[in-house]
């Protein structure tokens, strides 16, 4: 339930958040929502913060071996110690509908390093990546 | 008139995407030993195509999502991540038989050996998905792709014995020559060839890209309910010009210019040359749809940007899929592996995941969370749930058939 940031309509988390897309206001698609973070409540109910994102939010849903390896893969690939996984706070999310609509531009918001990897070191080095398609 | 020159245009386009490598070797290669005894095959094809198309469709006209986006929601991340890679698999499988047509067709035309045609071609391919905007790729190809239609004029200049041919068709039976599991381990073939798993996959991210809305579903129906059973006339004609040609004498089409041979005896240079710009225009279309899909299935899955809608460097993860599915392309049939033999296996393999495609796709349409009032209707899911029989029945029996027949031999 996530009432506090969209008022009038109760969310069921799992139903209408876990794996829906998130989109920005530009409608540039920025992530799955691929864990939630929970927090308690004083009342005893639990409420969402935070949508998570990326190989180290995935992994641990996916299971298995395929998802031990995603997460270790993921933990190697990144600088820090403890890395932890892409966070968006609930704060930022505007609307839901058959996506999640955040407030905050896709490159603000910084949860996709792989892509802005690619983006440096493979896709803007080839000609023509700046230009719409013709 | 604007608007009746979109519908005239997306239904033309249709029928030349519908046709693809596999269509025209699996349609080629059953004619020649089955005659027009399997053509039922094509019909139901085509009609289970139209049934899940427009359903896909309509699921990318109403909520703005293209259906895979929504699977990974309705399956979970588990269901969805296997569903993915066997989808993967197979649409990359028909990629690489898809180039390796299009480095087929160039030899046809130029005398020089497909292999030194593959870099070549693999490159063309990555150049359209790389820089050319989406609806001039889809409407040049399907376009061109029409010209398959000289396979129909060849087979009415063939001047056939029209009442034998409507009778094999419609009164389907094994040929004396053939056994059982073979006939029907070619039926699973076609089946797998008509349904392939990418025009699905392309069709409703290919309604995002162009940006439908619910006000685009008449056309879209249109295209769907027009384009694709047109198309599946071109797949009969080209069965029934190498019924005619190669039955008679016993020989089995083996190579793609096997299967323009029919036109190049009954309509000459000419004839063969438009057949040659088909054969091109329709592998060369195809391999850009299921590069495409490639692209679009790993990004909708992960939630990445994907499309041609934004430039390259705005969905660097995407164009990165591209290239590697591009590269891995050329560098499989660059093994010499013959594309003919690729092709086959890949109908038969996209029959196997049918239900994996197909199913996910009822389920979403049926879904009043992003379909509102436009869920699926009775007949939709009447036409749905049998297709879904029939989808399972081929795929637990394609494999089995495969070992049985020794893939048909």
């Amino acid at each position: 339930m996530i009432g506090e940031s969209v008022p009038g309509r109760r969310y069921d988390a799992a139903l209408h958040l876990l794996d829906r897309q998130i989109v920005d206001p530009d409608g540039r698609l920025v992530a799955k929502v691929d864990e939630l973070e929970l927090a308690d409540r004083p009342d005893g109910r639990l409420v969402v913060t935070a949508l998570l994102t990326g190989p180290g939010a995935l992994g641990p849903r996916v299971g298995g071996r395929i998802g031990h390896w995603t997460v270790a893969i993921w933990r190697r690939l990144r600088s820090e110690p403890e890395p932890e996984p892409g966070r968006i706070d609930v704060a930022d999310v505007v609307s839901i509908d058959s996506a999640v609509h955040v407030g905050r531009r896709r490159r603000a918001v910084g949860v996709d390093g792989l892509e802005r990897w690619m983006h440096d070191n493979v896709v803007s080095r080839i000609p023509g990546a700046g230009h719409d398609p013709e | 008139m604007k608007r009746l020159f979109a519908v005239a245009l997306g239904i033309l386009t249709a029928i030349g995407g519908f046709v693809d490598i596999g269509d025209m070797v699996t349609n080629a290669l059953v004619g020649s030993r089955f005659g027009l005894s399997l053509a039922w095959v094509v019909v139901t094809g085509v009609i289970g195509i139209c049934v899940f198309a427009e359903m896909s469709g309509r699921v990318a006209a109403i909520s703005g999502r293209p259906t895979f986006d929504l699977v990974r929601e309705r399956l979970g991340p588990r269901v969805g991540f296997a569903n993915l890679v066997a989808s993967m698999a197979v649409t990359l499988l028909t990629f690489i038989a898809e180039i390796g047509g299009v480095a087929l067709a160039l030899e046809l035309a130029s005398s020089v050996n497909y292999l030194l045609w593959i870099p070549l071609a693999g490159f063309a391919v990555w150049l359209v998905l790389w820089r050319v905007k989406f609806s001039l790729m889809e409407n040049v190809f399907g376009l061109l792709g029409l010209s398959l239609i000289v396979f129909a004029v060849a087979v009415w200049q063939l001047g056939p014995d029209w009442s034998t041919l409507w009778n094999d068709a419609s009164r389907p039976s094994v040929p004396a020559s053939e056994d059982a599991p073979t006939y029907f381990y070619y039926a699973v073939a076609l089946f797998g060839a008509a349904m392939t798993p990418y025009e699905v996959f392309f069709f409703s991210s290919g309604g995002v890209e162009e940006r439908w809305g619910p006000r685009d579903l008449t056309i879209m129906r249109t295209n769907v309910l027009v384009g694709f059973p047109l198309g599946g006339v071109l797949s009969v004609a080209i069965a029934a010009s190498t019924a005619l040609v190669f039955l008679p004498v016993g020989v089995q089409v083996d190579t793609l210019g096997q299967v323009g041979l029919p036109v190049a005896v009954s309509l000459g240079k000419v004839g063969l040359a438009v057949a040659l710009i088909g054969f091109f225009a329709a592998t060369f279309g195809a391999a850009c749809e299921t590069g495409l899909s490639v692209g679009y299935s790993i990004s909708q899955y992960f939630g990445w940007q994907w499309g041609k809608y934004v430039r390259p460097r705005e969905a660097a993860r995407f164009h990165v899929v591209l290239l590697l599915a591009t590269i891995t392309g050329i560098a499989v049939l660059l093994t010499t592996v013959d594309p003919v033999k690729v092709t086959e296996y890949s109908v038969v393999f996209s029959a196997v995941a049918l239900p994996l495609t197909y199913f996910p796709i009822l389920i979403v349409a049926n879904d009043p969370d992003y379909m509102g009032e436009k869920v699926n209707g009775r007949v939709a899911n009447a036409l749905g749930s049998v297709y879904l029989v029939l989808v399972l029945a081929a795929a637990l029996a394609a494999i089995p058939l495969m070992i049985l027949t020794k893939a048909g031999q």
